[in-house]
């Protein structure tokens, strides 16, 4: 069965005072609606990724409060939590949906309000990803990851200023990116003179807090499937122990490894093959983690392959992050996966304007982890040409 | 953090039975920017801890100086507060790792 995106968009990502969460989803169901050349009545259900509605917002019961905001009601409408994977869960069961039958046109669309609340409200409420020990011993989500690039740096013998290098790249790269949180570049120095958030990360090592929403309409109606689209070809989630300290690895994310692995064999592609991916930045480490756990370097290589500039635009084979990733694009925590998916359409169609980092590629990947690695999905989607 | 009496008193009968036992630092971060609840002890030290029962744990490090923060350092488990009281007056307390 050939699943397709037929329709992608996503809202300016940011510090968004002015929009609702309700305006940011119409605002891209109804740009991704557009682009599909589709009327609403043909989706036959929503799937809503979003992690903190109910925390922050004080709304659950979000699969009816999108449908009946985007005028879906009474489609059958869900909510899929995943902390930060929520996008990429979301489109998961999107595409399992379809594959069961059930729908031939489906909408999925990630939303995340975030910077209404106070900072240390949002870190609190970002921890309910975590486990009951992490919550009660203070530490954040900055700090799990701190304990990873601890752990990084001192099995590979790498310094901060290798983990600066990934928030260079995505800065750079996020700077081609209308829709960004931070269109300015940075320099490793920038990076290392930023204040210190959890050792030894730093401000610049971390990506933001940010308001947005993603939307893409997905189909196996091949009477509505042009010529010209994507096809998703791999969808796989994985997971792992809520919490950090009882796995069996610290520079390695089991659920990622797995759902990667499973992703390729379903996909019967290498990572080689893969041209660009979206990669789950949410720190430094975590992109040097991800390319080595979706084989794009060998174990310990992350840094240094990076640092050559193979990940690179302009300069790399496999371009990773080219919207600027989680660090530059910004990391409204549920719409990440569905964004990623947005981004790879437009990389894989040669419709990413500016942005556009990779020519006549085939191949994209895209990879969303929640929590400090409990949950992660991975997608493949391929460029379709019957 | 969300404590109720209820959860605490559950938790507290499980972390007694770690208070003494003695363990490994394997590595640390020092959160400064912390969580709701957590602001007047900022900044703190939290390690992940092997304890001599092969157990693994993560907690806060209580009584450290700078030169405690080593892998392999030996710590201790001891029982501290973790928060202040609640509006109910309970006060939560949990392991934390004190330098050997």
């Amino acid at each position: 069965m050939n699943i397709s995106i037929i329709g992608a968009a996503t809202t300016k990502f940011g510090e968004l005072w002015t929009s609702s969460p309700r305006e940011l989803a119409k605002e891209a169901f109804n740009s991704a609606l557009a682009q599909s050349g589709i009327s609403s009545s043909k989706v036959e259900a929503l799937y809503v990724g979003n992690m903190l509605g109910g925390l922050l917002g004080h709304q659950e019961n979000i699969g009816s409060f999108y449908a009946e905001e985007l005028g879906l009601s009474p489609v059958p409408a869900f909510r899929l939590e995943a902390a930060c994977a929520s996008g990429g869960v979301a489109l998961h069961n999107a595409i399992n949906s379809i594959k069961a039958g059930l729908y031939t046109t489906v909408a999925v669309l990630g939303i995340e309000k975030m910077t209404d609340a106070g900072g240390d409200l949002v870190a609190s409420a970002l921890m309910a990803a975590g486990s009951d020990e992490e919550r009660g011993s203070g530490i954040t989500f900055p700090g799990l990851y701190a304990l990873m690039a601890q752990a990084y740096m001192s099995e590979y013998k790498y310094k901060e200023e290798d983990l600066a290098e990934v928030a260079v790249k995505n800065h750079f790269h996020g700077s081609y990116n209308q829709k960004a949180q931070f269109k300015f570049k940075v320099t490793v120095a920038d990076v290392m003179k930023s204040s210190r958030i959890a050792d030894p990360l730093k401000l610049l090592d971390c990506s933001p807090v940010t308001d947005g929403g993603a939307c893409v309409i997905i189909s196996s109606d091949p009477k509505i499937i042009s010529k010209n689209s994507v096809s998703i070809v791999a969808s796989e989630v994985g997971t792992d122990t809520l919490a950090l300290h009882k796995r069996a690895s610290f520079t390695s994310l089991n659920a990622a490894k797995d759902a990667g692995r499973r992703a390729y064999a379903r996909a019967g592609l290498r990572p080689v093959d893969v041209d660009v991916a979206e990669v789950h930045d949410c720190f430094s480490i975590a992109e040097l983690i991800a390319v080595e756990d979706l084989g794009f370097s060998e174990t310990g290589k992350g840094a240094s392959d990076l640092k050559k500039g193979k990940f690179t635009r302009g300069k790399g084979k496999t371009i990773v992050n080219p919207s600027g990733g989680l660090k530059a694009c910004g990391h409204p925590v549920g719409a990440t996966g569905v964004k990623q998916a947005v981004e790879i359409f437009e990389q894989l169609m040669g419709t990413a304007g500016e942005k556009q980092s990779v020519t006549d590629a085939k191949i994209g990947l895209a990879h969303n982890v929640g929590g400090s690695g409990a949950i992660a999905t991975v997608h493949i989607f391929k460029k379709n040409n019957f | 953090m969300i404590t109720t009496p209820v959860k605490l008193w559950r938790r507290g009968k499980k972390l007694v039975n770690h208070i003494g036992v003695k363990g490994e630092l394997l590595y640390w971060t020092i959160v400064r920017v912390p969580p709701k609840n957590f602001a007047d002890q900022a900044p703190y030290p939290v390690g992940i801890v092997r304890l001599g029962t092969g157990e693994m744990m993560v907690g806060q490090l209580v009584d450290w100086t700078e030169k405690d923060l080593k892998s392999g350092m030996r710590v201790v488990a001891v029982m501290r507060r973790i928060t202040h009281e609640d509006k109910e007056n309970i006060i939560p307390y949990g392991i934390k790792f004190k330098p050997l």
